[in-house]
């Protein structure tokens, strides 16, 4: 086992684990963080996917004890005094959801997207989300809500 | 048993740790294809030997007459470089490899150390000549690329060696590369892999001195089309040409069939894609000012 520090939404996390542990394993049964779902757990369908420093990153492909020092977002990050923030008030607005199991990773993979490019074109949020997959088959509604999130929330 | 990490600050200090557990631990670079073989228990290393902190191998230089990338460069970084950008089609190569998350972790050196079938990078680092240095308590060599990859999954990488660095030599500033991918989701392995690199004859005539000709996912090892690429070595690129010349490559394919696509229907893609990226590469070139009038 191995004693790491985390840094996980801002906080600074101690916490044991063995000493090859994947991030999404830590996340989920050590700190209890479940917004970061698991899928597929071979990097790809996304569901697990998180921010490191910003990037997007699939946290089932992740060794935890890499990440010490660097900042970790998960979903359960993105919401500001227990408001959703407004990329996720846009999922609501249009419908970017059915059943609801890859939204926590469209969320991160769209965050790390409008953080590097905040105004991308159709083309450009396809390609920062083709490490996400939705098998309700709802893109339509997730790409509508992240290129409103780009515009401002005004569409 | 638990599976023991090693996390090295030095290459010394990591090829000591090779040297010391043989083929009891695996080297991990990026971890995107590793850990999913570890949890699909298709390898069971006892120890892990994380080479993260390897600053050195980290990012890219540009030389006088090479690019040299250090094995722990992501894919990502390949991606948005502006030196790999005069190493096309690696940069267009590094835009394909799996998906987002994938790229801004996953690295070169590992993406040629693991030698999966369909793996983007391939292809285009032979078809730009590119060198791997590998380096063990013994010492440093190099191997072109072209004596990499032995088989499925294996390399000529040794239990107690390390790919440090790829060194691929400038081309000629006149010189177009293409890299094209077929794959049924972007985010798989490529189906049909071609990297094509062409090098004008510099008189103007649309003549081009070389051709070269990378394949990947349709043998055993990625490869040379050697056989296409002397059919076209010297010659005017016109469209018969071309297609014969597609036609050979094709022949010197050896697929496999698995469940994304049948032998024979890879062998047909190659001949759809070398054609393609053939053209594609006239086109720049002509674009460029060196083809024909």
């Amino acid at each position: 086992m191995a004693k790491l520090k985390l840094q996980v939404n801002g906080e600074e996390i101690g916490i044991e684990a063995k000493e090859a542990a994947l991030l999404l394993d830590v996340l989920r049964e050590g700190l209890e963080l479940t917004g970061t779902k698991r899928g597929c757990e071979t990097s790809h369908c996304g569901a697990c996917t998180v921010l490191l420093d910003g990037m997007a990153v699939h946290s089932c492909v992740v060794l935890a004890a890499r990440c010490e020092g660097k900042e970790i977002t998960t979903v359960e990050g993105l919401s500001q005094n227990g408001e959703l923030n407004e990329l996720q008030r846009l999922f609501l607005k249009h419908g970017a959801l059915q059943c609801g199991y890859c939204t926590p990773g469209m969320l991160m993979a769209a965050t790390a997207l409008l953080r590097r490019n905040p105004r991308p074109d159709l083309e450009e949020i396809k390609i920062g989300l083709d490490g996400n997959l939705c098998r309700c088959t709802g893109y339509t509604g997730i790409f509508e809500a992240i290129q409103a999130c780009a515009q401002g929330g005004r569409s | 048993m638990d599976r023991k990490l090693i996390r090295p600050d030095s290459i010394d200090e990591a090829l000591s740790e090779r040297q010391k557990y043989g083929l009891d631990a695996m080297p991990i670079a990026g971890g995107q294809s590793l850990l999913v073989l570890l949890r699909n228990k298709l390898v069971d290393p006892k120890i892990l030997i994380d080479l993260e902190r390897l600053a050195e191998l980290h990012g890219l230089q540009r030389q006088a007459n090479a690019i040299s990338i250090g094995a722990m460069t992501t894919i990502f970084t390949l991606a948005s470089s502006a030196d790999v950008e005069k190493a096309p089609p690696l940069g267009q190569a590094a835009t394909k490899v799996g998906s987002t998350a994938i790229r801004n972790l996953g690295t070169i050196g590992g993406n040629v150390c693991h030698n999966e079938p369909g793996a983007d990078l391939p292809p285009s680092l032979l078809a730009l000549n590119a060198v791997a240095e590998l380096r063990s308590k013994n010492g440093t060599r190099k191997v072109p690329l072209g004596e990499f990859f032995r088989s499925y999954f294996e390399t000529v990488v040794g239990p107690e060696e390390l790919l440090t660095r790829v060194e691929v030599p400038a081309l000629p500033n006149e010189a177009t590369g293409v890299y094209l991918k077929h794959a049924i989701s972007s985010e798989d392995l490529a189906i049909a892999g071609v990297a094509v690199v062409l090098i004008p004859d510099g008189n103007g005539g649309g003549a081009v001195r070389e051709v070269r000709i990378g394949l990947g996912g349709v043998a055993p090892v990625p490869f040379r089309a050697a056989k296409a690429e002397r059919a076209l070595a010297g010659a005017v690129l016109k469209d018969e040409a071309i297609r014969e010349a597609a036609q050979i490559a094709s022949s010197e394919a050896e697929p496999m069939t698995d469940p994304h696509a049948s032998a024979d229907y890879r062998r047909k893609m190659v001949k759809v894609l070398v054609r393609r990226a053939i053209v594609a590469a006239k086109e720049q070139m002509e674009r460029k000012g060196n083809g024909q009038a």
